[in-house]
């Protein structure tokens, strides 16, 4: 019994550790920052690019998973970079669904700082041409 | 028979006395109680607390009146406030839609003096309701920071960008740690 509550202890610890995210404090930064637009459950609305489900697509390619920082919701936010990445985290664990294909690998304060330095422009045409090039990784695969 | 009968009786007195003998009444209460206090402690463990805390901001204790400017939900409003135009503080009027995409602040309940996350969710399709004119833009920010500015027409992702009226939606409680 002692044996198994020691288990059960190790494994909470090590879970979160690995997450690193806190639900609340992310949850609250996507509605003040995100959900306006992306709605509650992340299935966005007319123009609004769709996450749910779909969002872990990106992760497919570097392009992709930097594309997921440098959009202009993400790099030019108010949030700072280790809210930032926290968010992005949880998105991808709250949202995507079986759009994830392998084991996701959390985005890092630092690494969303350095992506979000080069933020993009031309968002909208840059996407597609993304998803033209993951649609083809995939089909090679 | 009656060498079974009293055979049974024999052998159900046997082991009621034994089992007399053997416990207690208060082993059963001690056992029932450590199954209790178990229990009990099974909500205390983070799954059920994450699970708890997403039920609890639904509702939260409020007083003052939705139709009034003053009403706490409306610290960041700025327009037309549906409760005075057909609607409510979370519902559009008939013959209107609610927009999808919307803007979000947050106000302090005086109530409970827990700072909530609103959603000012507008409704659109019908022109101006032109009642109860509301403009307290507490967290306004200029239109370069567009998703924290209220001066835009929130009518995105309708059918149609005509404004009617604003709602003061509770989607949660602040996140006030660190």
């Amino acid at each position: 019994m002692k044996t198994g509550l020691t288990i059960l202890a190790l494994f909470f610890t090590a879970f979160t550790a690995a997450a690193e995210i806190n639900p609340q404090r992310a949850q609250f930064n996507y509605q003040m920052s995100c959900q306006g637009c992306h709605a509650p459950d992340g299935s966005g609305a007319n123009a609004v690019p769709r996450m749910r489900d779909f969002v872990g697509n990106f992760l497919v390619t570097q392009a992709g998973r930097e594309y997921l920082v440098r959009v202009p919701g993400s790099a030019v936010s108010a949030l700072s970079d280790t809210d930032l990445a926290e968010v992005l985290n949880w998105i991808v664990v709250e949202f995507a669904g079986d759009s994830v294909a392998t084991p996701f690998e959390p985005y890092s304060s630092q690494e969303v700082g350095r992506l979000r330095q080069q933020p993009l422009n031309e968002v909208v045409q840059y996407r597609a041409q993304l998803l033209a090039d993951i649609a083809s990784t995939n089909r090679r695969e | 028979m009656k060498l079974i009968d009293g055979f049974l009786d024999k052998l159900f007195e046997q082991q009621t006395r034994q089992l007399a003998q053997r416990s207690s009444r208060r082993g059963m209460l001690k056992t029932l109680g450590g199954f209790l206090v178990g229990a009990g402690a099974i909500p205390l463990l983070p799954v059920a607390r994450a699970a708890a805390a997403e039920e609890a901001p639904g509702r939260p204790v409020e007083e003052g009146d939705p139709a009034s400017c003053d009403y706490w939900r409306y610290c960041a409003i700025d327009g037309f406030l549906c409760s005075c135009c057909g609607g409510s503080e979370n519902t559009c009027p008939p013959g209107t839609e609610m927009s999808p995409v919307t803007w979000i602040g947050t106000c302090r309940n005086p109530a409970d003096g827990r700072n909530y996350v609103i959603s000012y969710n507008d409704c659109c399709g019908k022109s101006s309701c032109g009642a109860c004119l509301c403009q307290r833009d507490e967290g306004d920010r200029p239109p370069y920071r567009p998703d924290k500015t209220n001066d835009i027409n929130w009518c995105l992702g309708t059918t149609s960008a005509t404004y009617h009226c604003s709602t003061a939606i509770v989607v949660g409680v602040a996140f006030e740690g660190k």
